[in-house]
C-alpha cells in the first residue's frame, strides 16, 4: 500500500530539512556492526547503517561531516562539527568509514610520465602504494584546486592528489610541466 | 567490458569448485580494506557461490542461496562490495574506479543466478584501456596496436582506395617521376661543373644546354609536385567524403541505444574530425610518404655509389640527427601545448564572464573578475613571448646542429678534391644529396605519429561502421496496415542489461483508445513509449500490434504510421512548410493548411513575415514553445498516424497556449490509439484509461473514476496536486 500523501507532513519534513542538527558525543551512540559498517542511535531514532560524508573534502577532512542514512532516499541525520570532539572509539569508527568512502591517493613520488598519442602514462608511488594510471591529454584531467594543489583524474575517473607542487623534486616538476 | 577475468590455475584450485560449478563472473578486487593497491585479488561468482581470492588465498565464500543481495556500492572514485545476509549488510571488499562499472553488473548477475537462470549478463560498454598492452583506448572496442589488426588495417586502407584506383595509379607515377627528377638534377649540375665550367673544357653552347636542362627539370618538379598535391587532395577529399557518407548512413541506421550511449559531440567528431584526419593524411602525408621513402633509399644508394667512404661518414651523423630531431619535436610540442592550455584558460575565462555578465554586474564583482582575467592573459603572454624568443633565437642554431653532418662531408670531401681524388662537381653533387638526406630524416621521424593518428581515426570510424544495428527488419518482416490495437505481453526492458527499467508489463489497448500514463519521474513512462515506437526491442516478452508481433512489421512502414508530439519539440533548420511535411513531403498545400488549421497553427503562421516559408530552427526565426508545439501537432496530423504518442505535450506552456493546444490535440487524438504522458493530471481527463507505473511495473490501471475510488497512488497524486493548487 503506497504511503498516503499528506501535505502537512510534507511541509513538516521540508521545514525539518532547514534545521541543522549537531551530533555530539552526548546525544549519539555509534556502534560497529557485525558486517563491518556503523550503526547509530540518536534520541529515539536508530539506523542500522549510516554513511559519513565530508562537506568540504579538500579543506576540512575532520570538520563538518554529514551523517546520513543509506539507501535510495538517503537523508541527513545530523552534522558532526568536529570529529575530534567525539569519543575516542567513535573517532576510530568514523575515520574507518570515511576511509572506506573517500579514495584519493596522494602522490608522493613521480617515477615517470610518458606521453603517447594523446594520453599520458604515469608511474607513481602514492600513500596507498605503487600505481600506474593513464590520463587523457588536453581535457580537464588536471585541475588546480589552489596554486600548489593539483587533482588528477585518470581515464577511469580515479583521482590522485598532489598536495604541494613546490615540494616535488626539480626532476619530478619537469615531468609535470606538460600539465601545469 | 570484460566481466570474466581469467584466473591462473593456482587461483582456480583455491576455489575448490564443486562438480557442475562454473565461474560466471570474475572481477579484480584491487584495493584492500585500508585502500592500498594490490594485485592478484579477485571477486569470483560461480553459479552457486560468491568467493573472494585475496593475494593467494580464498578468504571468504558464501552460497548465493543464503544471500538476499550482492551489492557493488559506488563511493568517491572507488566502490565497496557487500552482501546482505539475514537482513544485515556485510562488507566484503573495495575496488578502485577502474572497476566501478564492472561491479555495477554484479547485483543483477547474482540475482539471475539466485533465480537459477543460466543467462550471463554481458556488458556493451567499452574498456578504457587495452587489457593486453595497457594502452588507453581512444573510444574504440579494440586496441589499434594489439588484436592483430595490422592486416585488417591494410585491407581497410586498400578498400578505401579501391574505388579511386585510377587516381591512385596516376599519383604513384607522379611520385616516381618526382623522385627521378629530384635525384637527376644534382647529376646534371655535376656535369656542368666538371665537364663545362672547370678548366675551360666546354663551350657556351654546352653550358646553355646544361642550364636549360636544369631549368626544365626545376620547372618540371614544380609542376609534378603541384599536380601531385592537387591529385592527393582530391583523393583525400573523395575518400573522406565517402567515409563521411557511410558513417552518416550508418549512424542513422543504428538503434537509438548506440546514439544515446555516446554524446552527440563524440559522434559529430567521428563524422567530421576523424574523416578530416583521414583526408589530411591522404592529402599531405600519404602524398609525400612514398615519394620520400623512395627518394630516401635512392639517395642513400647514390651516395654509396658515388663515394662509399664519404657516404658512411655522412650517415654517421644520421642517428644523432634523428634522435635530436625527435626530442626537439617533443620539446616544441610541450611548449606549444602549454601555450594552447594558457590560451584555453583565457578564452574559457572570458566565455564564463561574458555569459555570466548579468550575475557579475548585479553582485558588483567586475573588478575582481577583471583582475583574474588580467592574471590569465599575462600568463598567456609570458608563455607566448618565451616561445617567440625561442623560435627567433634558438631555432637557427638547431638547423645548424642538425646539418652538422654536411660540414663533415664538406671537410673530408674538400680534402679529397684538393688531393685530386674527387672532382669539384662530384663533391657538389654529393653535398646536395647529403642535404636531401638530412631533410628527409627530419620528415621521417614525424612519420610514426602521423601514421598513428591516421590509424586511430580509422579505428574510430571502423568502430562505427562495423556496428551491427540492434533494431533491424527481421527476415519475415512485412507490410502491415495498422488498426491501432496494441498489446504488451510480459514485456521487460532495460537500457543496460543489468538495470531493468520496466518489468513484466501486461496490458491491452483497443483501437482508438486514449491511454494516460502516470507515475513519478524515472519510473519508466518514457521507456514504455520508446518501446511502443519500436526504437528499442524488449529484452523479454513481446509487444503485439493488431495481434502481430511488432518485430514482424517492417520498421519503415511501422514508423510511417505513428505520430509523436514531445515536450521539447525539435524543429529542423528549414521552413515551417518543410517541418510540417517532414513525414509526407508529397502533401499538397491544401492538406498542409488544413493540418495547420486543425493544430491551431495557421493563424500565427500567417502572421509571420514569411508565412509558411518562414525559416526556423537553429539560426532561424525564434518560435515560442507553444508555437513550436503547434507546428509539431500539425506535422503529426498531416501524417495521419494510427498510433499517436504525446509525451508531456502540454507541459511548460501558458494557459492560453495550453488551451489552444488542448483543443488541437483533441482533434488529433480523435479516433486514434493514443498514449499520453503527463505530470499535470488534469490534462489526462479525456483519457479512456489510465495506467499508473510504479517501481518498473504497472501498479494500477482503470478509468479516472475507478482509480479515484481505489484510493491508491493515483488518488494520492490527484489530491496532492489539488492541494498544492489551493495553497
Amino acid at each position: 500500500m503506497p504511503e498516503e500523501f499528506n501535505l502537512s507532513q510534507m511541509e513538516r519534513e521540508t521545514e525539518e530539512m532547514l534545521k541543522i542538527r549537531y551530533l555530539t558525543k552526548h546525544n549519539t551512540v555509534f556502534k560497529r556492526t557485525e558486517g563491518g559498517f556503523v550503526s547509530l542511535s540518536v534520541g529515539e531514532e536508530s539506523y542500522l547503517r549510516i554513511q559519513v560524508m565530508r562537506m568540504f573534502p579538500f579543506m576540512e577532512k575532520d570538520r563538518f561531516l554529514s551523517v546520513r542514512s543509506v539507501g535510495d532516499k538517503s537523508k541527513e541525520i545530523g552534522i558532526i562539527e568536529d570529529l575530534e570532539d567525539m569519543e575516542k572509539e567513535t573517532i576510530k569508527l568514523l575515520r574507518e568509514q570515511l576511509n572506506l568512502r573517500y579514495f584519493t591517493p596522494v602522490i608522493t613520488k613521480i617515477r615517470s610520465v610518458k606521453e603517447e598519442y594523446g594520453f599520458a602514462y604515469w608511474d607513481v608511488i602514492t600513500d596507498h602504494g605503487e600505481c600506474r594510471f593513464t590520463i587523457q591529454m588536453g581535457g580537464n584531467a588536471v585541475v588546480h584546486l589552489t596554486e600548489e594543489r593539483i587533482l588528477l583524474s585518470d581515464i577511469d575517473e580515479n583521482r590522485f592528489e598532489i598536495p604541494d607542487v613546490g615540494r616535488l623534486t626539480p626532476a619530478e616538476r619537469r615531468k609535470l610541466d606538460l600539465f601545469l | 567490458m570484460e566481466l570474466l577475468y581469467q584466473l591462473t590455475d593456482k587461483n582456480k584450485e583455491l576455489l575448490s569448485l564443486a562438480r557442475g560449478e562454473e565461474i560466471y563472473y570474475c572481477f579484480p578486487l584491487d584495493l584492500d580494506r585500508e585502500g592500498s593497491f594490490r594485485d592478484n585479488s579477485y571477486t569470483v561468482v560461480t553459479n552457486l557461490r560468491i568467493l573472494l581470492l585475496e593475494e593467494g588465498s580464498c578468504t571468504k565464500a558464501y552460497r548465493l542461496s543464503e544471500l538476499e543481495k550482492v551489492v557493488g556500492e559506488p563511493q568517491i572514485s572507488s566502490g565497496i562490495l557487500y552482501v546482505v545476509k539475514d537482513g544485515k549488510e556485510e562488507f566484503l571488499g573495495r575496488y578502485s574506479a577502474k572497476h566501478l562499472t564492472r561491479y555495477s553488473y554484479i547485483t543483477r548477475g547474482c540475482l539471475l543466478l539466485q533465480r537459477g537462470e543460466k543467462e550471463r549478463v554481458i556488458s556493451r560498454e567499452y574498456e578504457t584501456a587495452c587489457l593486453i598492452c595497457k594502452r588507453a583506448l581512444p573510444g574504440t572496442r579494440e586496441c589499434p596496436k594489439c588484436a592483430g589488426k595490422k592486416e585488417g588495417l591494410v585491407s581497410d586502407f586498400l578498400m578505401l582506395i579501391k574505388p579511386q584506383w585510377k587516381l591512385f595509379v596516376v599519383i604513384v607515377l607522379l611520385m616516381l617521376s618526382a623522385t627521378a627528377v629530384t635525384l637527376a638534377n644534382p647529376a646534371i649540375q655535376q656535369r656542368l661543373m666538371d665537364d663545362v665550367l672547370i678548366g675551360n673544357k666546354g663551350n657556351v653552347k654546352q653550358a646553355v644546354l646544361c642550364l636549360s636542362l636544369m631549368f626544365i627539370m626545376s620547372l618540371g618538379i614544380v609542376f609534378i609536385n603541384a599536380g601531385k598535391s592537387y591529385l592527393c587532395s582530391k583523393l583525400g577529399s573523395r575518400i573522406s567524403a565517402g567515409l563521411r557518407e557511410k558513417l552518416y548512413v550508418k549512424i542513422q541506421l543504428l538503434s537509438l541505444s548506440f546514439i544515446t550511449e555516446r554524446s552527440p559531440g563524440e559522434l559529430m567528431n567521428r563524422i567530421l574530425y576523424d574523416t578530416g584526419r583521414v583526408r589530411d593524411f591522404m592529402g599531405e602525408t600519404f602524398c609525400n610518404l612514398f615519394t620520400i621513402i623512395i627518394l630516401f633509399i635512392a639517395d642513400v644508394l647514390l651516395m654509396l655509389i658515388l663515394d662509399w667512404k664519404l657516404a658512411l661518414l655522412a650517415f654517421l651523423f644520421a642517428p644523432a640527427a634523428m634522435v635530436f630531431s625527435l626530442s626537439l619535436r617533443k620539446y616544441i610540442r610541450t611548449r606549444f601545448h602549454m601555450q594552447g592550455e594558457k590560451a584555453d584558460k583565457v578564452s574559457s575565462g572570458l566565455q564564463d564572464v561574458i555569459s555570466g555578465m548579468a550575475v557579475v554586474k548585479s553582485y558588483g564583482q567586475e573588478e575582481r573578475e577583471a583582475e583574474y582575467f588580467d592574471k590569465n592573459t599575462e600568463e598567456f603572454a609570458k608563455v607566448q613571448r618565451s616561445n617567440e624568443v625561442f623560435f627567433a633565437t634558438v631555432y637557427p642554431f638547431i638547423g645548424f646542429v642538425l646539418e652538422a653532418g654536411v660540414y663533415l662531408v664538406i671537410y673530408f670531401g674538400g680534402i679529397s678534391v684538393l688531393n685530386g681524388r674527387m672532382t669539384p662537381g662530384r663533391l657538389f653533387q654529393f653535398i646536395t644529396y647529403t642535404t636531401l638526406l638530412y631533410t628527409y630524416i627530419g620528415w621521417l621521424t614525424n612519420m610514426p605519429r602521423m601514421l598513428m593518428n591516421m590509424v586511430t581515426s580509422m579505428e574510430r570510424i571502423g568502430d562505427v561502421l562495423k556496428q551491427e544495428p540492434q533494431i533491424f527488419d527481421h527476415e519475415n518482416a512485412k507490410y502491415h496496415e495498422i488498426q491501432g490495437n496494441v498489446e504488451f505481453h510480459h514485456a521487460s526492458f532495460g537500457y543496460k542489461s543489468y538495470e531493468p527499467v520496466i518489468e513484466q508489463i501486461d496490458f491491452k489497448v483497443k483501437q482508438g483508445e486514449m491511454i494516460g500514463i502516470v507515475g513519478a519521474s524515472g519510473t519508466g513512462k518514457s521507456t514504455l513509449i520508446n518501446l511502443v515506437m519500436h526504437l528499442y526491442e524488449v529484452d523479454d516478452g513481446e509487444i503485439r500490434v493488431d495481434g502481430e508481433n511488432i518485430m514482424d512489421i517492417r520498421l519503415s512502414d511501422y514508423h510511417s504510421q505513428i505520430g509523436v508530439v514531445l515536450q521539447e519539440t525539435f524543429l529542423f533548420s528549414g521552413t515551417i512548410l518543410n517541418n510540417i511535411r517532414f513525414a509526407r513531403p508529397e502533401a499538397s498545400y491544401e492538406e498542409i493548411i488544413r493540418a495547420a488549421k486543425m493544430a491551431n497553427a495557421h493563424d500565427f503562421i500567417c502572421g509571420l513575415p514569411d508565412g509558411y516559408q518562414t525559416y526556423v530552427g537553429e539560426k532561424g526565426h525564434n518560435l515560442s514553445g507553444g508555437e513550436r508545439q503547434r507546428v509539431a501537432i500539425a506535422r503529426a496530423i498531416l501524417n495521419d498516424p494510427k498510433i499517436l504518442i504525446l509525451d508531456e505535450a502540454t507541459a511548460s506552456l501558458d494557459t492560453e497556449n495550453e488551451y489552444l493546444i488542448q483543443k488541437a490535440l483533441k482533434r488529433l487524438t480523435n479516433g486514434r490509439t493514443t498514449f499520453a504522458i503527463a505530470h499535470r493530471l488534469s490534462t489526462l481527463k479525456d483519457a479512456d484509461r489510465l495506467i499508473v507505473i510504479d517501481r518498473h511495473r504497472i501498479a494500477e490501471s482503470g478509468t479516472h473514476m475507478e482509480l479515484m475510488k481505489k484510493k491508491g497512488i493515483y488518488y494520492n497524486l490527484v489530491t496532492a496536486q489539488l492541494m498544492m493548487q489551493k495553497n
